[in-house]
């Protein structure tokens, strides 16, 4: 050991000796400053929403006792460390820039600790590189089922084990400590280059794949962060701009915007609603529908308060407490006039980092259901709420789907479209047809005025019945005659054809959603059966 | 150098403590507030064993900063402080001696508040201290209220005289699909840790049962049973336990005051031999349903709970129908308080007797226990069903045997879920489960109940740091009170029930026991159920 350490100074100095010319080092850049920034902007713009929703997906406090559930888990402290750190994401370019000091810190200690030459100094930024390809890679699953404490958990640990080699190094050896923020000295304008090459390709094949293999994931967290902000005109907005890609959270953000924007008969098939495979797995390993990830929120928007109280404490029980549960609950027992509960998770929240606003703005409705049935929100989840009562078990499931089905009395026409939109969605014609009559003798949303035409085949003269239809009857023959080459393979056509007629409910009939249809999922026998 | 250091330490910790603590002193010159604060838990007026750990309170005044308590009682005073907080934590020795000055008699509590415009002084409040002690130690389950899931849950024990919470078994904290169980129905033997049993379900499944420091894994299967041992009583002095076995299913409420409906499609009653591993059925019905079993501290009577689902329920129908016929009658399904004599000489049973009729009054009766003098059954009456904990309609009542009247214990119900409760040794005090905090989450509370018959106002579980009654998100399920705490260690439990299979029990059949199967079928279950895996494991215990 004393050998070695006292071979270092003069290899410090041979390579001083090798050092660049000063005319020369004008063309070096600072590779870690620009690591730090590149990070930064990954972790921040570019991720950052991810985190944010993971965040959400999270509950961090103080009070140990409360956090007792994650602390008595393997690598509790661990665990409960890197939740806190994940709070920072609140704001996602402040927990971006914790995230982005990390590892440019780990990366800076591990070319120290491993005594890396310049030749070889690209090595030390692939832990940190390694870190963004695996959380990529993770996708939802970094923050599905909770398991947020490792996000900063892990590269935490990371720094703290290299931070205590460091102080060993440093301590016995008296290596000297490379620049943090400079151009290091003996770094040729090759070496340098190489460095910024690697990080460069590194990041752009981690972005890469997040756009080839994981597109949804940044998509999916934007959604929900403005359905929390209820940016109803956003969530629209995304989703139409990614309408080719589908998914069931999406659909449920989009279609719940539409349902609060009053749009839900005109616009719900402008995304596509074939549902691919997500890349998301639940606590068991096993893939997983991710229905957890709107079936609360679907209940909630939906009117169905009780449900969404009943399925954000199932979440409650596997995952422990989320942000993101714990203020639906509140709304939730708001609604239902539960004072006390809705101060119980008040008082919880208002001990969470950051989460002030809403605690004040919710706390200003308790006890008060004036304030309560005049908040917009919850004023129009109000009409759509049952009017009788009856059990989960009757229906299929996600229960905003299949109570819709069955729905044979609403408490305002909002209900109505609600229940008619499902039919259309679920092509329940007969139901379909069955629930018309309140909008006999008026013009229907072009949606409805769809499913009518196309009811007509079956119950000829009903289209007589409302006004307005002639344009889109036109419509309608027009576009029988051109699909009559597809019908013969509507799944291999479905989605060539999406872009000419989205929107279109005649085209989601016959080309969209096929695999539930094929499926007979949509068939109103069971209630143990689901609405795909 | 070390000592020196920890010292530094210490005194520090010391000086942060007293430091950040506002003074207890009662004010010199204050003006009267002309009202009674505002205090969490409502202790105002209660009645409290001698031997009860200190009733910390918060009091909750929108302008005050620094408050004082005064305590008063049997020539004691004891003075605590609170700051912005409000959370007034009380020195256990000085409560301790206060509680034993004052018994049978009142403590009067003086609350002083510190408001911007000088100090305030609130209109006292008493709290009455009994003569009785209540038992030490009070078993519960912590997990979540109701619904269907479960992760992490555990039996825990706290010593009532202090706030140590030990945990009796705690299941697996992180999830493993080869490992997740869940546990419930805790119970012992008059009100004695020497025998205790629960049951795990899922994984590891099986009914732990200790007897002198050991623990046994028992299974209970055979083809009459209808699932496994469901709800226990300990025979008070013979080696047996009366068990219901519960075929049962839940329900969510979309729009309705009540959350969820527990409901049973057949129950019966066995009777398990401890020394010998046996069991037996004390009823065996196709039709009617029997199910909370209790008995007598003489131990020569069993009282449980049964209805005839007779004119809703088809047996003979398969399961989806009869999920069906159940959803439609579940508020028409009502349960009359029942006994049926014993010979623990012979071990053989007479003839069920209706105790009250409550499906008369078109009510339902559940949870039956005897005090330990044996004279009240105490009970849960609400509108219908057996799983009163989930109904706002439950209330304590309690049929007094010496004078045959039956009547509410209205003292100490509320408007919400009063329910599942276990009576004190010395039968002078009862713990039971309220949702009347917040309707979710239940607490247990206390009462105290004297020698006319009648409950007091009870107060809640107190806490060291009185606000954790609203921070912890679990419910306190099936509270037990005993006079010791559990000997068996957690690691003894654990080995049980992850490294033995467990035993079958033999099953024998009871001559005496009442037996009337419908003739379609021959039998009244469908089809065994696995204990081992817990697939159709029933939700057994209130939440």
């Amino acid at each position: 050991m004393r050998k070695k350490t006292s071979i270092q100074p003069n290899k410090a100095k041979t390579g001083q000796q090798t050092a660049p010319s000063s005319t020369k080092r004008k063309w070096l850049l600072p590779v870690l400053p620009i690591f730090f920034v590149l990070t930064w902007l990954w972790a921040a713009w570019y991720y950052g929403s991810v985190f944010y929703i993971s965040r959400e997906y999270s509950f961090w406090v103080q009070d140990t006792r409360i956090m007792e559930f994650i602390l008595s888990q393997p690598y509790g402290s661990l665990r409960y460390l890197g939740r806190a750190m994940l709070q920072l994401y609140r704001y996602p370019w402040l927990g971006g820039l914790l995230m982005a000091l990390m590892l440019s810190l780990g990366s800076w200690l591990t070319g120290y600790c491993m005594r890396l030459r310049p030749s070889w100094r690209p090595i030390q930024y692939l832990p940190a590189l390694c870190y963004m390809a695996v959380v990529t890679f993770l996708g939802l699953d970094i923050f599905f089922e909770a398991r947020t404490g490792l996000i900063f958990g892990i590269p935490f640990v990371v720094l703290v084990v290299l931070c205590i080699w460091a102080i060993m190094i440093r301590s016995f050896s008296r290596k000297p400590v490379p620049t943090l923020v400079g151009i290091p000295k003996d770094e040729s304008p090759r070496q340098n280059r190489m460095q910024l090459a690697v990080i460069v390709l590194c990041l752009a094949a981690i972005i890469g794949f997040d756009q080839w293999q994981r597109p949804y994931v940044r998509v999916i967290c934007q959604l929900l962060d403005m359905e929390y902000r209820q940016d109803w005109a956003g969530i629209q907005k995304l989703a139409r701009a990614n309408a080719k890609m589908s998914n069931r959270p999406m659909a449920c953000s989009y279609a719940i915007s539409l349902v609060q924007t009053g749009q839900v008969a005109e616009r719900l098939f402008d995304i596509r609603l074939d549902y691919d495979s997500l890349s998301i797995h639940g606590m068991d390993g096993a893939h997983n529908n991710a229905s957890s990830l709107y079936v609360p929120e679907g209940d909630y928007y939906g009117g169905f308060i009780q449900s969404a109280m009943h399925a954000s404490m199932e979440q409650m029980v596997m995952t422990g407490p989320t942000i993101r549960l714990l203020k639906l609950m509140t709304k939730c027992a708001l609604m239902r006039s539960e004072w006390e509960l809705a101060e119980k998770y008040l008082t919880l929240l208002r001990r969470v980092p950051f989460e002030g606003a809403f605690c004040r703005k919710y706390d200003a409705l308790l006890r008060r259901p004036d304030l309560v049935n005049a908040d917009k929100e919850m004023a129009l989840i109000r009409l759509t709420e049952p009017i009788h009562d009856s059990f989960e078990n009757q229906y299929q499931q996600p229960l905003f789907m299949g109570y819709n089905l069955l729905l044979f009395e609403g408490r305002s026409s909002n209900a109505l479209i609600n229940s008619l939109v499902v039919c259309l969605y679920t092509k329940l014609m007969p139901q379909f047809v069955e629930r018309l009559e309140p909008l006999i003798g008026t013009m229907p949303p072009s949606i409805i005025q769809d499913g009518i035409l196309l009811a007509e085949n079956k119950n000829p003269g009903i289209s007589k019945s409302f006004t307005g239809l002639n344009v889109r009857q036109a419509q309608l023959q027009t576009f029988f005659q051109k699909m009559q080459p597809y019908m013969s393979d509507r799944p291999g056509h479905a989605y060539e054809l999406f872009p000419r007629y989205k929107g279109y409910y005649p085209y989601y009939y016959f080309f969209g959603n096929l695999k539930a249809t094929k499926k007979g999922y949509t068939s109103l026998q069971s209630s143990s059966s689901g609405v795909n | 150098m070390r000592h020196c250091l920890s010292y530094i330490i210490i005194y520090s910790t010391l000086f942060i403590i007293v430091g950040c603590k506002p003074e207890a002193k009662v004010p010199g010159q204050f003006a009267e507030a002309g009202a009674r604060a505002d205090i969490y838990p409502d202790y105002m007026g209660v009645v409290v064993p001698p031997n009860i750990a200190p009733l910390n309170f918060i009091v909750r005044d929108s302008f005050a900063t620094t408050y004082v308590a005064q305590l008063q009682g049997g020539g004691e005073e004891l003075l605590a402080a609170a700051g912005e907080d409000g959370k007034v934590q009380m020195d256990s020795v000085a409560w301790r001696k206060l509680l034993v000055a004052s018994k049978g008699s009142d403590v009067t509590v003086n609350i002083y508040a510190d408001r911007p415009d000088g100090w305030v002084h609130f209109q006292p409040f008493t709290v009455s201290v009994a003569e009785e002690p209540i038992d030490a130690f009070l078993s519960y389950r912590l997990i979540e209220p109701g619904y269907e899931l479960y992760r992490q849950l555990g039996i825990y024990q706290r010593n009532l005289t202090t706030f140590d919470e030990v945990p009796v078994y705690e299941n697996n904290r992180e999830y493993n699909d080869g490992e997740n169980h869940c546990v419930n129905c805790h119970n012992f033997r008059m009100g004695s840790t020497d025998r205790m049993l629960f049951h795990v379900r899922s994984n590891h499944g099986g009914t732990i049962v200790v007897q002198d420091g050991k623990a046994q894994k028992i299974q209970f299967k055979d083809s009459t049973i209808i699932t496994s041992a469901v709800y226990p009583s300990w025979h008070p002095t013979e080696n047996l336990v009366a068990f219901s076995t519960n075929k049962t299913g839940q329900a969510f409420h979309l729009y309705y005051p009540e959350k969820i409906e527990v409901m049973d499609e057949a129950s019966d009653l066995l009777l398990y031999d401890a020394e010998k591993n046996e069991v037996s059925h004390i009823i065996r019905t196709s039709v009617e349903m029997e199910t909370f079993p209790c008995w007598a501290p003489d131990g020569r009577t069993l009282y449980y709970c049964a209805a005839d689902p007779g004119p809703y329920l088809d047996p003979s129908l398969p399961d989806s129908m009869l999920n069906r016929q159940i959803l439609a009658a579940y508020d028409s399904l009502r349960y009359n308080l029942m006994s049926i004599s014993f010979d623990p000489s012979t071990r053989s049973f007479g003839k069920p007797q209706l105790v009250v009729d409550a499906q008369s009054e078109k009510k339902s009766i559940s949870v039956p226990r005897v005090s330990p003098d044996g004279r009240y059954i105490l009970y849960t009456k609400g509108d219908y069903g057996q799983f009163h904990i989930w109904h706002t309609s439950s209330d304590l009542w309690v049929k007094d045997l010496q004078t045959d009247s039956c009547y509410a214990l209205s003292a100490a119900n509320s408007p919400d879920v009063d329910s599942f409760h276990s009576w004190s040794s010395n039968g002078r005090w009862f713990v039971f489960s309220s949702r009347r905090m917040d309707g979710n989450y239940t607490r247990p509370f206390i009462a105290y109940f004297d020698a006319q018959g009648r409950a007091h106002k009870p107060f809640v579980l107190p806490q060291e740091d009185p606000e954790w009654n609203i921070l912890l998100l679990k419910s306190y399920n099936v509270p037990e009170l005993t006079r010791d705490a559990v000997r068996i260690s957690e690691k003894d439990l654990r080995h049980c029930i992850y490294d033995t299979d467990g035993e079958l029990a033999t099953y024998k059949q009871n001559p005496t026991a009442i037996v009337r199967l419908d003739g379609i079928t021959g039998a009244s279950p469908k089809k065994p159920v696995d204990g081992t895996t817990g697939a159709t494991a029933p939700q057994t215990s209130p939440r």
